[in-house]
């Protein structure tokens, strides 16, 4: 009947669209109810259509409703309902990707996830905990372009994943059969846009295999220079380093090299004076392109030797450079070595050292940290940027850095009274479960109230144990 | 960390916060009174002239404070009542896990000092405060009076009804004959005049729904706003008749003029007051064109008796800044409501809530089937917007336009959605779900899943 009467009702809305009276186009049982005074007839004549229209008729779907698949259970439980709040404050006060981040490394280290309600990946999230990435996959089918695709990315299906859809379908394949998302990437890769390439590129750079070459070997000679550049720097780090040419000639034209000892022969790199600063930009622009294979090359060095060579902490830009060169560009075990070099120094410069930290196993980085946090003059924050998600630091609050944030909460006094919540907040990020509780422990003697937000990371940390347990 | 009363009386800022704090510093007027496990925390919710309590909290260590009033004063009265009652016992403070909307404000809170003295020359004396006084006593001919008047301006406020809804009418039939597809285009400005009209006639809960009419209109897909357009005009001829047929219906005149004022509805005998266990499902806050701020709370009845939804609506200007929500979306609570009479109750006021254990109790099922559900509350109240229900197990799902739609499993049912729609929402089953229905279309309250409760 509601059919009969909303085809009825047509010409009636369609009078009224272009304007004037309806009541003559009223299905005939409704006139006598209408009665015959014109204006009050179209007044009654709304009511009852209104009425009808409002409460009898749904709009029809556009095509077939087709739904989303399930989002999926991850590998950990997701945090029980007493933490969730606090994890839900957290997630919405961490602005920093690295702050998010190490948080959800520490809960993924202790057995937990975050619940899907809290927080979910973005799409173009590139910098996730592996046990989120099911639910990037899921994200990424759920977008407008990335539902109508049921197969795994192929040449043949590369164009048909939306920009962000394809770059999640590649992660997954590239997790599954790393040798077809290679000889896929090989294929498609010069298809994309030189951000686009660029950032393919960094997805082989974890799991780098001989499988990868033929990638990198087709891009030799990328129109984008900056895309060049990484493709040699990571055909590099699988042993085939080209020699750089009149570059790295010219760039070890910069640098005098003296060999010292007679049995155990040492090598002592020196940077030449350099006069104008159009020199140094040129000699950071050379180190920006080359490879470290073909510097050591153009040195008659190896790889190592120059590493240890290299005057470090004489010149900041210099060793950015470099690092930054070794990071991109060197085998594992040259990168470890130039780390060690680094730090060797008396003064430990983190400028120098912050290139190489993505590239340096988790344990030495936690080392470094709390190194940073023994000195007098050590941070929080440079602290969570050497450690990166890789916390569980024992005796944080006993550090030097630990004892000056209690020392400063302590002081009552308005001039030296501020916030302190980043430090708090990191020292949550970095310490490990029994670290926390001490540190709450001494917080409180402090003067801190149990109820601080501030403490909010501390309390999540004292918490949560490892493998998904409550304490 | 303590509180007494001389501090009490140091931190009013007049007389008469102290005599409003006195009326306020009983405990009946609370509830949810509680401390931190160190005792430097104090809170609890304090029964205003809304639907809702105020939210009441304080900072022992050094007596600041915040109220969810919108009292311009600092402290308000709430406050030093909260503090009275703590300095003199008058209620147990047990000690609690801090909830959130006090760690929140805590976390936002600007550390500096104590809280301010108010003013040394002001006269307060808080035993002063505490002496009731006496009602005034008035004669037989001066309570005539004031009842005379009191009906004269009733009489003039329903001919002011009368005459503006006259003029709506007027407006209607004019928008018919010149179309409504110009209507549409031109909406906001033409709901502006009639809008002020309606103000001038008395008639400000109806002018207030016309000011939402192009948001409404506008967030329809285009083809569909012909319809809606006379969906929404056909409403408001039906509420002009409803009013002139029968001018004192309290449901009527709550949608036109203005609602009965708590205390009204607190007093009256044939109130509905139902004592049940009460989920929150939801709340909005919209700020509307006239510069109020609406806060809706949507209530779910756990139980068996009185009606299924209730919901609690609070006005408050928007210069008076964020207010926080007394509740928070998925609490469960054991409260007794007193509801607005209508033909089917929902708007209601919360006249006190009990500290309860309440787990995570199960939503009812339904007894009627889902079309009933969906029509006859539209049918029975024509001029209502949307309203409440419960549907059973679905999913959401996208057209070929990527519109969502809920789909009932029974595969007979499907509604379109509106709104922003969460992950959850939208990659699991829902195993029940509760919205807000308008004829044309559904928006989410809250929904059960396998990964829990979602929504709010």
């Amino acid at each position: 009947m509601a059919e009969a009467l909303l085809t009825a009702l047509a010409p009636v809305l369609t009078r009224w669209t272009m304007g004037g009276s309806a009541a003559a186009a009223a299905p005939a049982d409704w006139r006598g109810a209408l009665g015959a005074e014109g204006g009050e007839a179209e007044l009654r004549l709304l009511a009852l259509a209104g009425q009808l229209l409002g409460a009898l008729t749904v709009v029809e779907p556009s095509g077939d409703v087709q739904m989303l698949p399930d989002i999926p259970a991850l590998a950990k439980p997701p945090l029980d309902p007493e933490q969730r709040p606090r994890a839900r404050r957290l997630l919405l006060t961490l602005r920093e990707t690295a702050q998010r981040r190490a948080l959800l490394d520490l809960l993924d280290r202790r057995g937990w996830t975050v619940h899907p309600s809290d927080w979910m990946p973005g799409i173009n999230e590139n910098d996730l905990p592996e046990v989120y990435w099911p639910w990037q996959d899921w994200v990424a089918r759920a977008a407008p372009q990335g539902m109508d695709v049921e197969e795994d990315i192929s040449t043949e299906t590369w164009d048909q994943f939306g920009p962000a859809a394809r770059r999640v379908a590649f992660a997954a394949l590239r997790r599954r059969d790393p040798t077809r998302a290679a000889a896929v990437l090989a294929a498609k890769i010069a298809s994309e846009t030189p951000d686009r390439r660029l950032l393919f590129l960094d997805m082989l750079a974890a799991g780098l295999s001989a499988a990868d070459a033929p990638v990198f070997e087709a891009l030799a000679d990328d129109r984008a220079p900056r895309v060049k550049i990484r493709a040699a720097a990571l055909l590099a780090r699988l042993g085939q380093a080209d020699s750089g040419g009149e570059d790295a000639a010219e760039l070890a034209g910069f640098f005098a090299v003296k060999i010292k000892g007679w049995l155990r022969k040492s090598v002592e790199i020196a940077a030449q004076q350099l006069k104008t600063p159009t020199q140094r930009n040129r000699r950071t622009a050379l180190m920006d392109m080359l490879t470290l294979g073909a510097m050591s090359q153009a040195l008659k060095l190896t790889p190592e030797e120059l590493v240890e060579g290299w005057p470090w902490g004489g010149d900041i830009q210099a060793d950015h450079a470099l690092a930054a060169m070794i990071e991109r560009s060197a085998a594992d075990a040259v990168v470890l070595c130039a780390a060690e070099a680094m730090t060797a120094q008396a003064t430990i410069n983190l400028h120098g050292l912050y290139p190489l930290l993505p590239r340096l196993p988790a344990d030495w980085r936690r080392r470094l940290a709390l190194k940073v946090l023994a000195a007098s003059d050590g941070a929080f924050m440079q602290a969570l940027a050497i450690a990166g998600g890789d916390g569980e630091i024992d005796g944080v609050i006993a550090t030097s850095a630990g004892q000056a944030l209690l020392s400063e909460l302590a002081d009552r006094s308005d001039a030296k009274r501020t916030d302190h919540a980043i430090e708090l907040l990191t020292l949550g990020l970095l310490a490990s479960q029994a670290a926390a509780v001490q540190a709450l422990e001494k917080l409180a003697g402090a003067g801190l109230i149990a109820s601080d937000p501030r403490l909010d990371m501390l309390r999540l940390n004292a918490a949560l144990d490892s493998k998904g347990t409550r304490p | 960390m303590a509180v007494n009363l001389k501090a009490i009386e140091q931190l009013a800022t007049d007389q008469a916060s102290l005599k409003a704090a006195a009326g306020l510093a009983k405990p009946a007027k609370w509830s949810g009174i509680s401390e931190s496990h160190d005792a430097a925390l104090v809170w609890g919710e304090c029964a205003g002239s809304g639907a809702n309590p105020y939210r009441v909290m304080a900072d022992l260590r050094d007596l600041g404070s915040k109220c969810t009033c919108p009292s311009r004063k600092f402290p308000c009265k709430h406050v030093l009542a909260l503090f009275w009652l703590k300095a003199e016992a008058l209620a147990p403070f047990p000690a609690a896990d801090t909830p959130d909307w006090v760690s929140d404000w805590l976390g936002r809170r600007r550390t500096g000092g104590s809280a301010k003295v108010a003013s040394v020359g002001a006269e307060k004396d808080l035993h002063a405060a505490r002496i009731a006084e006496p009602d005034p006593v008035e004669d037989e001919k001066a309570t005539a009076r004031r009842e005379a008047a009191s009906a004269r301006r009733a009489e003039e406020t329903e001919r002011a009804i009368i005459d503006a809804l006259d003029a709506l009418e007027q407006w209607i039939g004019d928008q018919l004959r010149m179309g409504l597809g110009g209507f549409i285009d031109d909406v906001a400005a033409r709901c502006r005049r009639i809008g002020s009209r309606l103000v001038d006639g008395k008639a400000a809960a109806l002018a207030g729904q016309i000011d939402e009419m192009p948001a409404r209109l506008l967030s329809l897909p285009t083809g569909d706003r012909v319809r809606g357009a006379a969906v929404e005009l056909g409403r408001l001829v039906l509420l002009a008749r409803a009013f002139r047929a029968e001018p004192s219906n309290p449901e009527i005149r709550r949608i036109i003029t203005v609602a009965e004022n708590r205390e009204t509805l607190l007093t009256d005998p044939d109130t509905l007051r139902v004592k049940a266990m009460w989920e929150v499902l939801a709340e909005r806050v919209l700020t509307r064109r006239d510069g109020l701020v609406s806060q809706t709370t949507w209530l779910l009845n756990l139980g068996a008796g009185g009606p299924r939804f209730a919901m609690l609506l609070d006005y408050f200007p928007a210069s008076a800044g964020r207010r926080g929500s007394v509740f928070a979306a998925g609490d469960q609570f054991v409260g007794e409501l007193a509801f607005y009479p209508a033909q089917a109750p929902l708007r209601a006021v919360l006249v006190g809530r009990e500290a309860s254990d309440a787990k995570d109790r199960n939503w009812p099922e339904d007894a009627e089937p889902l079309s009933a559900m969906l029509t006859a509350p539209l049918l029975a109240e024509p001029w209502v917007e949307a309203r409440p229900v419960l549907l059973p197990a679905g999913r959401i799902g996208f057209d070929r336009a990527g519109a969502p739609w809920w789909r009932g499993h029974d595969g007979a049912h499907l509604l379109p959605v509106s709104g922003e729609l969460g992950p959850l929402a939208m990659g699991s089953e829902l195993s029940r779900t509760a919205g807000l229905w308008s004829g044309a279309r559904l928006e989410l309250l809250a929904a059960r899943t396998p990964w829990g409760r979602i929504g709010g």
